[in-house]
């Protein structure tokens, strides 16, 4: 044996039993399961099957799926930063956690109210979410909900939008609601939607400076999502302006403020997620309550597919 | 060995013939085939993985494989002579085995096709159905289901195998020509005449929905029950003569209401006590029982203290001991059990639940969420509990817009969002049947039998 093939060989043994220590930390055995974001070959799109938390391979999305102990009525992930809602236990209110990849639990934040959406900044710093609240008075006939704001470097936790001065509204209009925010890539600069006086306009918020500020020439523009390159917002535009008559997944061109309608002609009612600077996906809820994830080309061409059947709260991770 | 498997394929399908043949040619009997509404199977070499939209479902002992099937059965109006399990082998190199398995009813119904993984697999703790002996590859197998799928309802069944050489059949997602099938024979009618006891809940508002479910209650004989929120938006005795009254209000004579938050946005609910008068018990109080045939009915108050040791767990605590029926049913607006995404279960309606849970109670129906949704027989914990637990119904399909779902809850075994329509139960000596009944036009539809305790 030469010296150079035992090079050889030593090196192919220390891959293998690198090989060996990554098969472990991606799940093999029932414990790991739910300690850790299993991982494979290429990149893969995190989901909830119907509350659990899992990964599927974005080449093949409707093969089969890994699939953790760890619940979520909500969840998104961006730089190893998870963003998860938990529901109600029955001993326990609703929390969001917030987890490492190997799913360790970094912070949680009790929470009152039923999860609705939750958005990562692309660095993982910035983690925001929204739910649905009983008890306001005035939404009598309407709903309420609570929207906030983690900054998981500094720590700073903005439990409601409702905080925030909003430009050109010395006094916020007491049927003010906040929901669906999405991140700038600047861990600052954030989108969201402002409702007040039967409008739903796109605002842009400041985190540092803790101010709002309502963009009203875009009226209708509900649970942005900023695409990947920063240029375009995916949203939810209701038909006609009446939510009753449900929502079509619209994107905004922030340069030229043209909005494109997307081929998908059914209501829509999530918070779209870009899988790439192309594609748009979204969750549609069958009869039966269980959800799909179905994707469509960002600029109004194409038609639907199912991207993952039988989930929800598509997140793209690498 | 290829030799001597052979002629067991070709007897399996000269069964399979004569067994159609008995069926087209008894003149009573109706042939009915459901393919499964979910089936995958786990692998203890990937415990994680979930193989729900494989084409292939894998029994094996080594690495270990178990297949789950589940069927709804609905539809069926006769009672059941025989039920058969049909499966097919896959036509790969391999699929063949010396063990085609063995087959076991389960009690768990509410596991899903995409979420099922060896970990978190539910389990194959029914009775044994039936065992198979060397399978070849492409062919059909039979397994007699009859002690088990009895009537209309959810079932599920599971399959392992003894033998490390596995053995691979068709999913359902292998297409319609080789899926697993579930052969049901039914006939000779049951006797009618048992009391029907109908109704919804979250019913009247200025829509279409309430006089959609109206005209179905027209054509349905028997008692109406109402699981709350009766008109919409505030209970008003203008809002209940202008929305109720043309509608639901045609059977008013024959309805046993309870009061949802919606009758109870005008103080005291006095809207709701006005018009439904003697039909809704004690006028302000809300809960208050009756007799129908063998059953004994409860109507209790969700809107108002419903704590252990408040009156009204008090006195549901008496009622439910001097009740000498053998079987029992309750009804109220805010659901306990609910996946429903607009309102969370309401806990603070427990210490009720619990009082029927330790009276042998048989039935809950609820409201408040808008759409249909039916839960296995439950502890007050919502734990599957098959010896004494309760099943529930969310049954806010009355006529109001519809609620989506969330994250489904454990023991949810069916569900439906848009289609409006009523929950008809017949009240037997000793068991209800259950029947969802669409509104014109929708076909929707959920139906079963629970024995009382």
């Amino acid at each position: 044996m030469n010296s150079r093939l035992l090079i050889t060989l030593t090196a192919a043994v220390l891959l293998g039993g690198v090989a060996v220590g990554y098969t472990a930390l991606s799940g093999a055995t029932s414990e790991d399961a739910a300690q850790s974001v299993p991982t494979g070959a290429g990149p893969r799109l995190m989901v909830l099957s119907n509350g659990k938390l899992s990964t599927v391979s974005r080449q093949n999305p409707a093969g089969s799926r890994e699939i953790t102990e760890q619940r979520c009525d909500r969840v998104y992930s961006a730089a190893g930063t998870i963003s998860c809602l938990r529901p109600v236990g029955a001993l326990k209110a609703g929390e969001l956690a917030v987890l490492d990849n190997q799913l360790k639990e970094l912070r949680t934040v009790p929470l009152t109210g039923f999860p609705n959406r939750t958005r990562v900044s692309a660095s993982g710093r910035m983690v925001a979410w929204t739910l649905f609240v009983d008890g306001h008075s005035y939404a009598a006939n309407g709903f309420s909900t609570s929207t906030g704001i983690l900054d998981t470097r500094t720590g700073t936790l903005v439990q409601s939008l409702e905080e925030f001065a909003v430009e050109g509204m010395p006094q916020r209009p007491v049927d003010t609601n906040y929901w669906g925010v999405t991140f700038t890539a600047d861990d600052n600069r954030f989108y969201a939607t402002m409702s007040t006086g039967g409008h739903r306009y796109l605002i842009e918020g400041d985190f540092a400076a803790r101010r709002l500020k309502p963009l009203t020439d875009q009226d209708n523009v509900e649970c942005p999502s900023l695409s990947p390159d920063g240029t375009r917002i995916a949203y939810k535009a209701a038909v006609n302006g009446d939510p009753q008559q449900g929502w079509r997944v619209s994107v905004l061109d922030l340069a030229t403020k043209q909005i494109t309608p997307l081929a998908e002609t059914r209501s829509v009612d999530d918070q779209p997620a870009w899988v790439d600077d192309k594609t748009v996906a979204y969750g549609i809820q069958r009869d039966d309550g269980l959800n799909d994830v179905w994707a469509v080309p960002a600029d109004g061409t194409g038609t639907p597919a199912i991207l993952v059947p039988e989930a929800s709260s598509p997140a793209p991770i690498s | 060995m290829q030799r001597r498997r052979a002629p067991l394929a070709v007897l399996t399908t000269v069964v399979v013939t004569a067994a159609t043949l008995t069926a087209s040619t008894t003149a009573q009997a109706a042939t009915t085939t459901f393919t499964p509404t979910a089936d995958t199977y786990v692998d203890n070499a990937a415990t994680g993985t979930n193989y729900g939209t494989s084409g292939q479902l894998g029994i094996d002992n080594s690495s270990t494989k178990r297949t789950f099937l589940k069927f709804s059965v609905s539809g069926l109006t006769e009672s059941v002579s025989s039920a058969k399990l049909r499966i097919h082998t896959d036509d790969v190199a391999d699929a063949q085995s010396p063990n085609g398995g063995t087959f076991r009813s389960m009690s768990n119904v509410s596991w899903t096709e995409t979420g099922v993984t060896w970990n978190n697999q539910p389990a194959i703790d029914g009775a044994t159905l039936g065992s198979l002996g060397a399978v070849v590859r492409n062919a059909w197998y039979e397994v007699d289901v009859t002690s088990y799928v009895t009537g209309n309802g959810t079932f599920s069944i599971g399959v392992t195998s003894s033998n490390s050489d596995g053995a691979d059949y068709d999913s359902r997602e292998s297409g319609s020509t080789t899926a697993p099938q579930l052969v049901i024979t039914s006939g000779t009618t049951p006797p009618p005449g048992d009391p029907v006891f109908v109704g919804a809940g979250d019913i009247a508002d200025s829509g279409s929905g309430d006089t959609a479910t109206a005209a179905l209650l027209d054509n349905i004989q028997g008692t109406v029950w109402t699981t709350g929120d009766n008109v919409y938006p505030d209970g008003t005795a203008s809002q209940f003569n202008t929305y109720y009254e043309p509608t639901w209000g045609r059977h008013k004579a024959r309805t046993r209401p309870s009061p949802g938050n919606h009758d109870y946005h005008t103080s005291g609910a006095t809207g709701y006590y006005n018009y439904f008068g003697a039909q809704a018990g004690p006028s302000g109080r809300g809960y208050y029982s009756y007799d129908l045939g063998n059953w004994h009915i409860v109507s209790l108050n969700s809107n108002i203290s419903m704590s252990a040791g408040s009156a009204q767990e008090q006195w549901l605590r008496q009622d439910l001991a001097a009740n000498t029926k053998p079987c029992t049913a309750a009804y109220w607006h805010h659901p306990l059990f609910t996946s429903g995404a607009n309102h969370a279960p309401s806990t603070a309606t427990r210490p009720l639940f619990q009082a029927l849970y330790d009276a042998n109670a048989d039935v809950v129906l609820f409201g408040h969420n808008h759409h249909y949704e039916r839960f296995a027989p439950q502890n007050p914990s919502g734990g599957l509990d098959t010896a004494r637990g309760i099943r529930t119904f969310v049954a806010g399909m009355g006529g109001a817009g519809a609620y989506s779902f969330g994250t489904i809850k454990p023991n949810s075994e069916a569900r439906n969002t848009g289609t409006r329509g009523v929950l008809k139960l017949t009240l037997h000596s000793n068991s209800f049947d259950w029947q969802f009944v669409p509104e014109a036009g929708k076909t929707y539809t959920d139906s079963g039998t629970t024995n009382c305790h």
